[in-house]
């Protein structure tokens, strides 16, 4: 047994003049999730917010830098990509308490593993869209005297964009649902009020931080696709 | 060959390319002069070196051995990228950027050259008149998705022409247009060389179309050797040799009725003189049909063909221009011989 | 860095907790998983056969996708209890998506082409699906399952919370195992994880129609 198994019997938080709800343990109890939303929601909430959203730009910075590496020196691809898959195929929980030894019990750690498990879907998303562009496109450009910077900044960049967004939106949406294993190693996020509510399997916390975290990422998933939108409005415009 | 030339002409001195690796030179010793203001057609069979020769001209290939000059000067001389932003450059699918507007297509070379906005923007607007798409305001801010191919290779011959190169490369441009389309935008292109005057060297796989736009074709063939360099109605009437027979095909005597026009032979006065001495009246002209003056010899054989007549009315604008027999359609005196009267 | 080499006398020390955890980490993963290819493939080849219910498998794929399997597992405790009926249903959830818009993906984007042409030739649309469609979808629907398979596997680490044993509870039991045997399960998780996933990547080369693979190595090349 771990130290997170239920050890008997629901116990349920005394949190003053407890609803029906509350003391049958209902599945949702929102009467409970709204007079608790400051204090057992909200924090974990920006916490959450907050470590994804370093996550994924760093993630973002190291993926994007390697993937115009890979499309430069084609045979970097293969070995960066290897190296990606691996960090990606490791489990969560397991590349966490790996990297206590040498980060101990802090955000850093956190950070760390939650970057490694972007890097695989951001890169492939850079390489993919920058060999989509097509090759008349590339060969014109080429022909009509832009240089290479030019060719990357004017054309190549800017056709990878929709892929890019699509990677991003992959990768943000799964580091959402694995920062809530981050729990486990620092008291933080919204994973932190599901593991302290496993002990006295208490329902609307689990399910209102559990809502909260799919709400989250379908919200940036959402704000994503409007960036998309705003960014590349060529790819509406049809006859 | 043109009034209005502002081109510059191109020289292939004993150009040679041979792909690494590879057993034959793809392009063997070409020695080829383009002159100022001229459409050069290169045709051939795939593996004839077509593609690499255009490519040579702007270093999207670099050149094995031998020279290339534009003017007097060696394409070495500069930079490739400078080079390039001297050269208009059209391809097949047009190659237009799909992230790019209309505007921002055809401004491409021009801003990387550093113009002022309004100079970019009276140039644009000016090309597009060119290419005739206008108005302009409705063209200039959509996307290519948003145009039709035909359009779209009007766009990318204006964004060819933006910074008012000496030499135009145009390779297939028209190859991936409908037949319909295709005749349009051969038109317009053809009107545009007459009006700009810029030296153009033009790859087609299409022995008709290059028929119909060249000053004077070059036939290449396989192991990239020039077969014949000569204008259209000499490489029609003489072949160099059997390769260059073959490939005009069965239909080359058909073909060179396709350079003159019914108008210019009835012009000419050279008509029916045949016919008339037969008996020493002329001939009946019962049943004959109307052909336009426009249409060419093999067009007109096709329309007498099908009325099952000796021959045909020639009309312009409306009224009677004289008539053409049919000894007068498949045995013109001077076929060919007047190109720019072709193009009139 | 200590404790990472502790981990390997752990490992000696241990090796029947390791094994026996082990056994019960790939129970709890193995039937969901089955459970998930058994409805995920058929379910996802027929629509992609018939090219509907799109919006449904992107759908499903994106909920699955966002939704955390800590939370899944959390939630579950509450309406089934605790044990390994938990995890196996929390596991199949999981597992269910990516096999489900794979198998649809792989049948659903086959060249329209080659399936008009097979049904011009006079083919069933049964034998269309077992002929054309499903060896050209193969190796996608195997992708799929190696994606659920990785991903059951990492889950099931989580599942120790609902009390289901496997790996997870050692990695998350420092006041019975110490810090070395918390890394000793984790290396344990990761290696099967990897073993998994290469397993699969085999399988995979496998499985392709050796004139596809002929196409993919003339392309490569």
């Amino acid at each position: 047994m771990s130290d997170f198994a239920p050890a008997g019997d629901p116990v349920i938080p005394d949190y003053g003049q407890a609803s029906d709800c509350v003391i049958n343990n209902g599945a949702f109890c929102t009467d409970w999730f709204l007079s608790q939303w400051s204090t057992v929601f909200w924090p974990p909430l920006v916490s959450h917010i907050v470590m994804v959203a370093i996550a994924v730009s760093i993630g973002f910075v190291i993926a994007f830098g390697a993937g115009l590496l890979a499309y430069r020196k084609k045979w970097l691809a293969g070995p960066i990509g290897m190296a990606a898959t691996f960090l990606y195929t490791l489990p969560p929980l397991a590349l966490f308490q790996l990297l206590v030894p040498f980060t101990g019990l802090s955000l850093l750690t956190v950070e760390i593993a939650l970057v490694c498990f972007t890097l695989i879907i951001i890169f492939q998303a850079v390489l993919v869209g920058l060999s989509g562009v097509p090759d008349d496109v590339r060969r014109a450009a080429t022909g009509m005297g832009l240089d290479r910077n030019q060719l990357l900044f004017k054309v190549e960049l800017p056709l990878a964009l929709p892929s890019i967004i699509s990677g991003l939106r992959i990768a943000t949406v799964l580091t959402v649902s694995i920062a809530t294993i981050a729990a486990f190693v620092v008291d933080d996020g919204l994973g932190s009020p599901i593991i302290k509510a496993v002990s006295s399997p208490f329902n609307t916390q689990f399910v209102g931080a559990g809502a909260l975290a799919v709400l989250l990422a379908f919200a940036l998933d959402g704000l994503l696709v409007l960036l998309g939108r705003v960014l590349t409005p060529w790819t509406k415009a049809r006859s | 060959m043109t009034q209005h030339s502002t081109g510059t002409s191109i020289t292939f001195d004993r150009a040679t390319k041979t792909y690494p690796g590879a057993a034959v030179p793809a392009l063997d010793a070409l020695d080829l002069e383009v002159e100022a203001g001229e459409l050069v057609c290169l045709v051939g069979p795939s593996g004839g070196g077509k593609t690499t020769a255009l490519q040579l001209v702007n270093r999207l290939v670099d050149l094995t051995s031998g020279d290339i000059r534009i003017g007097d000067r060696s394409i070495t001389d500069q930079s490739a990228i400078a080079l390039r932003r001297t050269i208009g450059y059209a391809i097949q699918q047009s190659g237009l950027f799909p992230h790019y507007t209309v505007a921002d297509n055809i401004a491409t070379v021009p801003v990387v050259l550093g113009w002022d906005k309004a100079r970019i923007r009276t140039r644009t607007a000016e090309l597009l008149e060119l290419v005739g798409l206008s108005p302009v305001e409705t063209w200039l801010p959509r996307y290519p998705a948003q145009l039709s191919g035909g359009q779209q290779q009007r766009v990318g011959i204006a964004r060819a022409l933006a910074a008012d190169p000496p030499v135009m490369l145009m390779d297939e441009p028209f190859g991936a247009l409908d037949p319909i389309t295709r005749v349009a935008v051969q038109d317009e292109f053809l009107a545009i060389h007459r009006a700009v005057g810029k030296t153009t060297l033009f790859v087609t796989h299409d022995i008709d179309e290059a028929i119909k736009m060249a000053d004077r074709i070059a036939i290449l063939k396989p192991g990239g050797k020039l077969a014949q360099f000569d204008t259209p109605a000499n490489v029609l009437s003489d072949p160099a040799d059997d390769f260059v027979a073959e490939f005009l095909g069965a239909e080359r005597g058909l073909k060179r009725l396709a350079l003159t026009t019914v108008g210019e032979i009835v012009t000419a006065g050279t008509t029916g003189a045949k016919a008339a001495t037969t008996d020493g009246a002329r001939p009946s002209t019962t049943g004959w049909p109307d052909v336009e003056a426009t249409m060419t010899l093999r067009e007109a054989l096709s329309v007498v063909s099908a009325a099952r007549a000796d021959g045909a009315i020639v009309h312009s604008d409306g009224s009677r221009l004289g008539e053409v027999s049919l000894h007068d359609l498949i045995a013109p005196p001077a076929a060919g011989e007047d190109r720019e009267g072709v193009r009139a | 860095m200590d404790v990472v080499f502790g981990s390997f006398p752990f490992m000696i020390d241990h090796l029947g907790l390791l094994l026996s955890s082990t056994g019960d980490h790939l129970v709890i993963s193995l039937i969901p998983l089955l459970a998930a290819i058994v409805t995920g493939v058929p379910i996802g080849v027929w629509l992609g056969h018939a090219h509907r219910g799109e919006f449904l498998a992107v759908s499903v794929t994106n909920i699955g996708r966002a939704l955390p399997s800590l939370a899944l597992i959390a939630i579950l405790i509450g309406f089934v209890g605790i044990g390994t009926l938990n995890a196996v249903i929390a596991l199949f959830l999981l597992a269910f998506p990516p096999i489900l818009s794979y198998s649809f993906q792989a049948v659903d984007s086959i060249d329209r082409d080659l399936t008009r042409a097979a049904r011009g030739m006079g083919m069933s649309p049964l034998q269309v699906l077992l002929k054309v469609e499903l060896p050209l979808g193969l190796p996608m629907i195997i992708a799929g399952i190696r994606t659920s398979a990785v991903l059951t596997v990492s889950s099931a680490t989580i599942a120790t919370i609902a009390g289901s044993g496997g790996l997870g509870d050692v990695i998350l039991n420092q006041v019975a195992y110490g810090m070395e045997g918390v890394i000793a399960g984790a290396i344990w998780v990761a290696v099967l994880a990897i073993l998994i996933d290469q397993a699969f990547a085999l399988l995979l080369r496998i499985s392709a129609p050796a004139g596809v693979k002929r196409l993919q190595s003339a392309n490569a090349a």
